[in-house]
């Protein structure tokens, strides 16, 4: 009980350093956790919506567009600057004894706390343009924390790998990318069901994280799983992701077990 | 080598804060250094108990093990083999201030830093005060970090470290850094935690604190225990160790084709002299100096030929053992200190009974003074002495009045110059002139020229009459000079040539009498000087007035290289012998 006080104190003050740092000296300060996702879903809006004319089917775009942007950039901020989290804190590892997966998870939760105003704005907008929230916000806390284990599983992993293999980052940095085109962020499934065949549109949609956004729109947008029921099944969805989680946390134990004896013999060169 | 740990006594058996047993750590070395990747044992066979209550330390050359020691006792790094067993609570410190942040005020650093430590929250809230006080930036504390002095943050962080509870407390290289008040005030904390039953374990580079400070002291070296045991014996055992490694600082495996730019010494610590140090398997029973004549003498006549007979004994027996012999300066400049490793003499072992060995030299090229001898016989590595008497013998050169203090006697030849045809041989045994040295100090790179005379060049030669500054170790060099002379030659004017090291000693000198000659060469045959830097000076002095009529003092840099280790300012030729007697 002692230890998870002292571990639960230590990931708070990490966090609240990373936030203190990144934000105490830019002179619009914590606005700044508002402005940059709005700033981000403006360009989205302005290249997709307005130049593109990309629509979504049944939600007004800009809605479809903050749901997904907001999620995915919290996940991949907290992956990228997971990464080289032990390597760039290795004079705190190795000068003080704690478990090395208390650095990324110090970094996932910073990211988690100025990832809520922006996931605050989507819950407003929508309640607004679309009068009303549907029924199913009362889920969000479970999606949230879906998605935050597997942000949390994914950045431990990586962290512990790139002590090892240093190209990762760049891997890691081009498998986003791809991801990110991957998922329906900015476009409708309904574009890919069209365009795809069977097999192949079954594969993207058995992908987790286009589950997972699925899953935060059917929260936040309301008249979303009348859209969705057409592309797939809402139990399938919570099958994949569960199933995915398992395999995560598989991972991630094996990783860290066999690593964390051996990672500070590489974290001095 | 290895000491049997000091029993706790039986009455009052003290507590185990740490036990280890057979602690290897491995390392395999990088493939960019070595094409073939080699393992590396970093540390081996490390055992010893930490007892509650006491100030453990740890001593030991840069890279001999002591923070990878310290991180496994902390947990930060784990043992390749062996088994560490820790009854307590450990904290470690091996940089004070881990992860301080600039942008954070000394406040918030505190609750960073103790959270880093291993402190939950309200432990802070309840020292927080103290840990201010003790740290003395009371004013400050709200102040970002970025605006503290590196003395500031030490203080802090010492601080915060010290006031948090823990059981072991590890610090490596304490009080590195920081005034010698606050390094009061941090000794005072330390002996108080160790009153309160606190374990501390530390390094320390400051022997003396480590002998106040702690109750049982580790000397490793080279990733093993030398020694444990008390304070004390451990700073003997480790004051030998560094005095041997004084001499053979990181000897390289020697290579042919490189040449060697610096001798790794030139001077010497003179209060460590008259000291003996080894560890005794094998230990010098007699030095005796030995003259031309074969008769032992304290006073040698400077370029006489010498030997130094040395008489050892041995218990046990020795492998691969080594021997030197070096030459000082009573001023501690270090003349000569060849060893039968630099020389490749390998002697795989003595063994247990009476021996005895001989340095020859052919010829003592010192100038007369007082002089010291150190004698040894160092272990395979020259890591460590088995006997070493240091600066121990006391040796007098005689010859002439040595007033100008010249180090060396190498033999020169002067040719005055195409008018006279007169060539000179000197030895040292000839009356010098004695130039005014004095009349210098402080003039080093300055010229002064006189409407007499002026110097149009001044030169270096090799074997093949080309000029050139680098030359090797034994090998012919010629000081060219030449005179430009408005007015004849007056009476009592010389010619010097002056040979400095760049640390400014002065090596030798040589005077010729002005002639009409315009052209002056001053030829060493063999010139002996070891690797450095060395300054040529070039002067014409005035017998009679006592002063220099002009001077280029200390203008004329050149190097001397060689393709062999050695330690000192001159090579003198010699051989070794040894056997049983």
């Amino acid at each position: 009980m002692e230890e998870l006080s002292i571990k639960l104190n230590l990931i708070r003050e990490l966090a609240l350093k990373d936030l203190k740092i990144r934000y105490s000296r830019p002179v619009l300060g914590f606005f700044w956790v508002f402005l940059t996702p709005i700033l981000t879903v403006a360009i989205f809006y302005i290249i997709f919506g307005l130049v593109l004319n990309v629509k979504a089917a049944g939600v007004p775009f800009i809605l479809y567009l903050m749901s997904g942007v907001f999620p995915w950039v919290f996940f991949q901020d907290s992956v990228f600057r997971s990464i080289s989290s032990l390597v760039d804190n290795k004079n705190l590892i190795r000068d003080a004894n704690f478990p090395h997966y208390l650095i990324p998870v110090s970094i996932v939760v910073s990211n988690a706390i100025i990832f809520l105003p922006p996931l605050l704005i989507v819950v407003f907008s929508s309640l607004f343009v679309l009068k009303g929230l549907p029924v199913f916000i009362i889920l969000l806390p479970v999606v949230l924390i879906i998605h935050f284990i597997v942000t949390l599983l994914l950045s431990i992993t990586f962290s512990m790998l790139y002590v090892k293999w240093r190209d990762l980052k760049y891997v890691i940095e081009a498998a986003f990318l791809l991801l990110f085109y991957l998922t329906p962020v900015f476009y409708s499934i309904s574009m890919i069901k069209s365009s795809f065949p069977g097999i192949l549109y079954k594969a993207y949609i058995y992908n987790p994280f286009v589950g997972l956004l699925i899953l935060y729109r059917i929260a936040l947008l309301k008249g979303f799983l009348g859209t969705i029921r057409g592309y797939t099944g809402f139990f399938v969805i919570a099958l994949q992701l569960v199933i995915f989680i398992m395999l995560i946390l598989m991972i991630t134990v094996y990783v860290y077990r066999k690593n964390k004896g051996i990672i500070n013999d590489y974290l001095a060169y | 080598m290895i000491t049997l740990l000091t029993e706790p006594e039986k009455d009052n058996l003290p507590i185990k804060s740490a036990e280890l047993s057979k602690i290897g750590k491995k390392y395999r070395v990088a493939k960019a250094i070595n094409p073939v990747s080699e393992d590396f044992w970093a540390l081996k066979d490390i055992s010893f108990n930490i007892y509650k209550g006491r100030i453990f330390g740890i001593i030991g050359r840069n890279g001999a093990g002591k923070t990878t020691l310290l991180n496994i006792i902390a947990g930060t790094l784990s043992p390749t083999e062996g088994d560490i067993r820790l009854n307590s609570r450990v904290r470690g410190l091996f940089n004070l201030g881990v992860g301080f942040q600039d942008e954070l005020t000394g406040r918030e650093n505190i609750f960073l830093n103790g959270a880093i430590l291993g402190a939950a929250k309200k432990e802070i809230e309840s020292r927080l005060n103290a840990i201010i006080e003790f740290s003395e930036i009371v004013n400050f504390i709200d102040m970002p970090m970025g605006s503290y002095s590196q003395g500031m943050r030490l203080r802090l962080g010492f601080s915060i470290v010290t006031n948090l509870d823990f059981d072991v407390l590890i610090i490596d290289e304490i009080l590195a850094v920081g005034d010698a008040l606050f390094q009061n005030k941090c000794y005072e904390m330390l002996v108080d935690l160790k009153k309160r039953s606190k374990t501390l374990i530390i390094t320390s580079q400051d022997l003396s604190m480590i002998e106040r400070l702690c109750d049982e002291a580790l000397l490793i070296d080279h990733g093993r225990i030398l020694f444990q045991g008390k304070p004390k014996e451990a700073i003997g055992k480790y004051r030998a160790l560094l005095n041997t490694e004084k001499f053979f600082v990181g000897l390289p495996p020697r290579k042919p084709i490189n040449l060697i730019e610096d001798t790794k010494k030139w001077a010497d610590n003179t209060s460590d002299w008259g000291n003996k140090f080894g560890t005794k398997e094998a230990s010098i029973e007699s030095v005796k100096f030995i003259n031309k004549h074969g008769v032992e003498a304290n006073e040698i006549n400077t370029m006489d030929s010498l030997r130094v007979k040395v008489s050892f004994s041995v218990k046990g027996e020795v492998k691969n053992p080594h021997f030197g012999v070096a030459i000082f300066r009573d001023d501690g400049v270090y003349c000569y200190g060849p060893n039968t490793g630099f020389d490749n003499r390998l002697i795989s072992k003595l063994k247990q009974g009476k021996g005895y060995f001989f340095l020859d030299y052919q010829s003592l090229l010192l100038a007369p003074g007082k002089y010291r001898v150190s004698i040894a016989i160092w272990d395979r590595d020259e890591a460590l002495a088995y006997d070493h008497h240091y600066g121990y013998y006391k040796l007098t050169i005689t010859g002439y009045d040595n007033k100008q203090r010249e180090l060396l006697c190498m033999p020169v030849k002067t040719d005055a110059g195409m008018a006279s045809k007169i060539i000179r041989f000197l030895t040292c045994k000839r009356k010098k002139i004695d130039v005014g040295r004095h009349l210098l100090t402080n003039k080093s790179g300055k010229i002064y020229d006189s409407a007499y005379a002026k110097i149009t060049y001044a030169r270096l030669l090799d074997a093949n009459g080309n000029g050139k500054n680098i030359f090797m170790t034994n090998e012919r060099a010629e000081f060219s000079i030449g005179l430009d002379r408005k007015e004849p030659v007056g009476k009592g004017l010389y010619l010097w040539l002056g040979i400095y090291r760049d640390d400014g000693i002065y090596c030798q000198g040589v005077t010729t009498l002005l002639n009409n000659g315009e052209d002056y060469s001053i030829l060493f045959p063999k010139f002996l000087l070891l690797p450095g830097q060395y300054l040529g000076s070039v002067g014409i002095w005035d017998s009679l007035n006592e002063n220099f009529l002009l001077y280029h003092h200390g203008i004329y840099p050149f190097k001397m290289v060689s393709d062999k280790q050695d330690h000192g300012t001159v090579y003198m030729k010699h051989e070794w012998k040894w056997g049983t007697e």
